[in-house]
């Protein structure tokens, strides 16, 4: 059985707009998603801003209904069993909102623990095990709004791991942390999931689903568009090569051109100071180096380079392929 | 035995924070002390008649205690909606209502305190003072009243949850109870369509009760009263209880508890 | 000239933008419960309660003084409110460097609040006059309107210095509160300022709404412009007073947090 499965969830918010002439808008979040995740398993759903994965995460997590579909975690539906699926789950969303900050690191943890209804003589032993895993040990008793950004998010993982969840919930743990917080959060998840947690982490940064998760979704606009091991997704851009350069002007028309050669997947365009970098996907990068002289006639291209594309090329391909 | 412990929890934080918050001590401490001080100074306008300055006594303890038991659950179910902390506690396994359940009770506590400095008010600065009190029918309309209270606030603070443009109408409302249920007046020089409305508010009758226990004259109908108290405080609950399984899903359905 | 008309611009685009931060309820229900339901529910209370204590034929005065203090709600809590607003979405450091000139952001900053504040009395006060039937047949209307527009001007005034305040200090509203019911009971509204201890009688007459609520309680008895344009001179005045206090206190300030000064500010 899957520790997390997810079949034609489906999910529409309404909600209205405007102050005067009020208007329903209906605003479809995940179309159609099918997942199985297996117990012990790191899962990584990697998608832009927008995407569905809080969409998804609240839904398993009990805080959301999907408007169609069915989901269930540890084998309990995530619509109606929410009250035994809540004591057996963990979850931490992102950002430093969701912490008492006029309250000690210990009180929050205290507050949360007798909420997930943990027997007092448990509490008694884990929280002190969790604060010394999680490095907080000694900074307790400080209030949480003195806490470091990377601290508040260890407490919140701390919190999360209040009832020893067979599942964790990971909505883009790592957003907002400095390089060194976000990798210190990524050590300790993957050793989470090493200890045989099921571990279900979102994320739009691509390195940081293929340097933990064992294997990946990329999510766009509500869909899942590719599945897999991180090698396995890097398969999508196997036959090709990138070609990319810089140039300060590049008219609509001139990509217009680009996208016509032969062999030329995608041409992504993005403003880098004041000249544009641009990366052309492609199944013969000799050939399209060949042919940019032609194409681009007359401007000047400066570090024109050729190279084997990267699980960031594979997940750039994909999201851009769908729109 | 779990959800006891976790309602206690929930009350013991909520006071707590309202001892480090300078905002409730404007709330049970201020405020009903600048409420006393204009009800008393009104009520002595035609001279000191001691049957009117009862009204400024307890009626600034009143408005305490009413505005904190009320909107204090309310309010903090506001105040976590911005830190982010509504959708956490409701993810757990302990009901919402639980949790409110031991707000409330924390309103209570610093509610029933705010009457204490009005009424010293009353007494050293205006010499106001009860003329009759009855201390054991005082103490009883003072318990069916919390007890009104309690289950008015506990039944209102779901919406809290639900509406975030709740939250002024429900202010407003506070307001209207002053009125309505004779805090500082009696509701007897009130329109009739007004009376007729603070006839189903619990705290009308209790708070008659405990006006009626301070003086001398009657016909005092106690027992009357605080049936009616009792009786329009269940009825609450019984609304609680659906509002209880309305919020539960809605907060589903929209994923409004996160906003904002 | 082409500076007077960047600064108009500016001046009104300013406005436009304190509206549109006022509307932050964002919702109409949420609107009326704030602009309607608890005016006109404060006013109600005192009301009710002068009536109880003085008889029917009173409503009139406090039907009046407590509509007329709402003008401190929209004046105070407005300009505060904006500030706090400011401070929270972290443009408050944007505001002190711009380079517009300081007195036109703050001017505009306070005419919303005179225009809203106008508004929530007329509105309160309309509301009243009908539930308690008031008789306003011999009132000189529009010598009552200036009354509102003038005391709508004092008490924005007094809001700056609140405002001035609120930029140095996080809670600066709660004071504003505290001031707000202080109003109640220093300014006349809703007993006379001679049954004050004589201290408070000072501090009723150097602030604003003392001498408008007595100026528009004899409008609407109907007492002509020449019978009030003493008291209505001295709200004037003091309305003035506590607006330029508040618009040197602004520069003091801000020349102290462009120095470094003022973390709070921030
Ligand atoms: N409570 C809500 N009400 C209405 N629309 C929402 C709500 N939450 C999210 N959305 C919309 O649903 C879509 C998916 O959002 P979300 O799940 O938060 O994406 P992600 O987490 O991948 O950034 C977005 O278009 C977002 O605007
Ligand atoms: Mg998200």
């Amino acid at each position: 059985m899957p520790a997390i499965e997810a079949r034609r969830l489906r999910k529409t918010y309404k909600t209205t707009r405007g102050v005067f002439r009020r208007e329903k808008v209906e605003r479809v979040a995940l179309r159609g998603v099918d997942l199985a995740i297996e117990p012990g398993e790191l899962f990584g759903v990697l998608g832009p801003n927008g995407a569905g994965k809080t969409t998804m995460t609240k839904i398993f997590t009990t805080l959301l209904l999907p408007t169609s579909g069915a989901a269930t975690v540890l084998g309990l539906d995530a619509v109606h069993d929410q009250w035994a699926l809540r004591r057996r789950i963990g979850f931490v969303f992102g950002g430093d909102r969701g912490l008492y900050w006029r309250l000690s690191g210990l009180d929050n943890l205290r507050y949360f623990a007798d909420l997930y209804r943990i027997p007092p003589e448990v509490t008694r032993k884990r929280i002190p095990a969790l604060l010394e895993r999680l490095g907080l040990a000694g900074r307790e008793r400080d209030r949480v709004e003195l806490y470091s950004r990377g601290m508040k998010q260890r407490l919140h993982l701390a919190r999360g791991l209040l009832n020893d969840p067979e599942v964790l919930f990971l909505d883009e743990p790592t957003i907002g942390l400095d390089p060194v917080g976000a990798r210190e959060l990524r050590v300790i998840v993957r050793e989470l999931a090493d200890a045989g947690k099921t571990v279900f982490l979102t994320t739009h940064y691509m390195f940081e689903a293929d340097a933990i998760c064992d294997r990946i979704a990329v999510i766009k606009g509500g869909e899942i568009v590719a599945e897999g091991t991180p090698s396995s997704i890097k398969k999508v851009v196997q036959d090709q090569g990138v070609v990319e350069f810089e140039v300060v002007g590049m008219p609509a028309e001139r990509v217009a051109g680009l996208r016509g050669l032969q062999g030329v997947k995608s041409v992504a365009v993005v403003d880098h100071e004041l000249a544009q970098v641009v990366t052309i996907h492609c199944s013969s990068p000799a050939d399209v180096m060949t042919q940019l002289g032609l194409v681009l006639d007359g401007m000047s291209l400066e570090k024109v380079s050729s190279r084997e594309p990267t699980l960031e090329d594979a997940y750039v391909q994909l999201i851009g392929e769908s729109s | 035995m779990s959800l006891i412990r976790a309602g206690w929890r929930a009350f013991v934080i909520t006071i707590r924070m309202r001892v480090i918050s300078t905002w409730s001590y404007l709330s049970w401490l201020v405020f009903p002390m600048l409420f006393t001080i204009v009800g008393l100074y009104v009520l002595s306008s035609g001279g000191a008649s001691s049957s009117r300055l009862v009204y400024g006594v307890l009626g600034g303890g009143l408005i305490g205690y009413w505005s904190v038991a009320y909107l204090d659950a309310g309010n903090s179910i506001q105040d976590e909606r911005w830190s982010g902390t509504l959708e956490q506690i409701f993810a757990t396994p302990t009901p919402i209502w639980v949790i409110l359940f031991g707000k409330v009770c924390a309103g209570l506590v610093f509610g029933l305190v705010s009457f204490l400095p009005n009424a010293a008010l009353a007494y050293f600065g205006f010499h106001a003072v009860l003329p009759a009190l009855d201390p054991w029918k005082f103490v009883i309309s003072l318990g069916v009243l919390t007890l009104s209270f309690f289950c008015i606030a506990l039944t209102l603070a779901p919406l809290f949850a639900l509406w975030r443009w709740a939250f002024s109408m429900l202010n407003g409302f506070e307001l209207g109870v002053y009125i309505l249920c004779g805090f500082m007046f009696p509701i007897a020089a009130l329109a009739s369509w007004a009376q007729g409305v603070a006839g189903v508010l619990a705290p009308t009758w209790a708070v008659r009760a405990l006006y009626a226990s301070t003086v001398m004259q009657g016909p005092h109908d106690f027992t009357l009263w605080w049936l009616a108290a009792i009786g329009l405080s269940v009825v609450y609950l019984a609304g609680a209880y659906f509002l209880y399984g309305l919020v539960e899903r809605e907060a589903r359905v929209s994923g409004e508890l996160a906003l904002a | 000239m082409r500076r007077l008309a960047l600064e108009v611009a500016v001046f009104v685009r300013s406005i436009w933008l304190q509206y549109v931060a006022l509307f932050q309820w964002a919702t109409i229900n949420g609107y009326i419960a704030y602009k309607l339901l608890l005016p006109v529910t404060q006013i109600l209370f005192f009301v009710e309660l002068g009536v109880y204590a003085t008889g029917r034929q009173n409503a009139l005065y406090f039907a009046l003084g407590n509509a007329l203090q709402l003008t401190a709600n929209a004046g105070i809590f407005g300009v505060i409110a904006t500030v706090a607003n400011e401070r929270q979405y972290g443009t408050l450091p944007l505001l002190l460097a711009s380079p517009a000139n300081r007195l036109v952001t703050f001017l505009s900053r306070a005419i919303v609040n005179v225009i809203d504040g106008i508004a929530t009395v007329v509105v309160g006060l309309v509301i009243t006059v009908i539930l308690f039937g008031l008789d306003l047949h011999r009132a000189n209307l529009p010598l009552l309107g200036l009354c509102v527009v003038v005391i709508s001007l004092t008490t924005a005034g007094l809001g700056l210095m609140f405002g001035s305040i609120g930029l140095v200090m996080r809670d600066a509203i709660i004071l504003a509160n505290v001031v707000y019911y202080l109003l109640l009971i220093v300014c006349g509204i809703n007993f006379p300022v001679s049954r004050l201890p004589f201290v408070l009688q000072l501090v009723s007459y150097s602030l604003p709404l003392t001498r408008g609520v007595q100026a528009a309680r004899e409008a609407a008895a109907g007492a002509s412009i020449g019978q009030v344009s003493g008291l209505l001179a001295g709200e004037l005045m003091i309305g003035l007073l506590w607006a330029l206090g508040g618009y040197a206190l602004f520069r003091i300030l801000e020349s102290w947090a462009r120095r470094g000064g003022l973390q709070e500010a921030y």
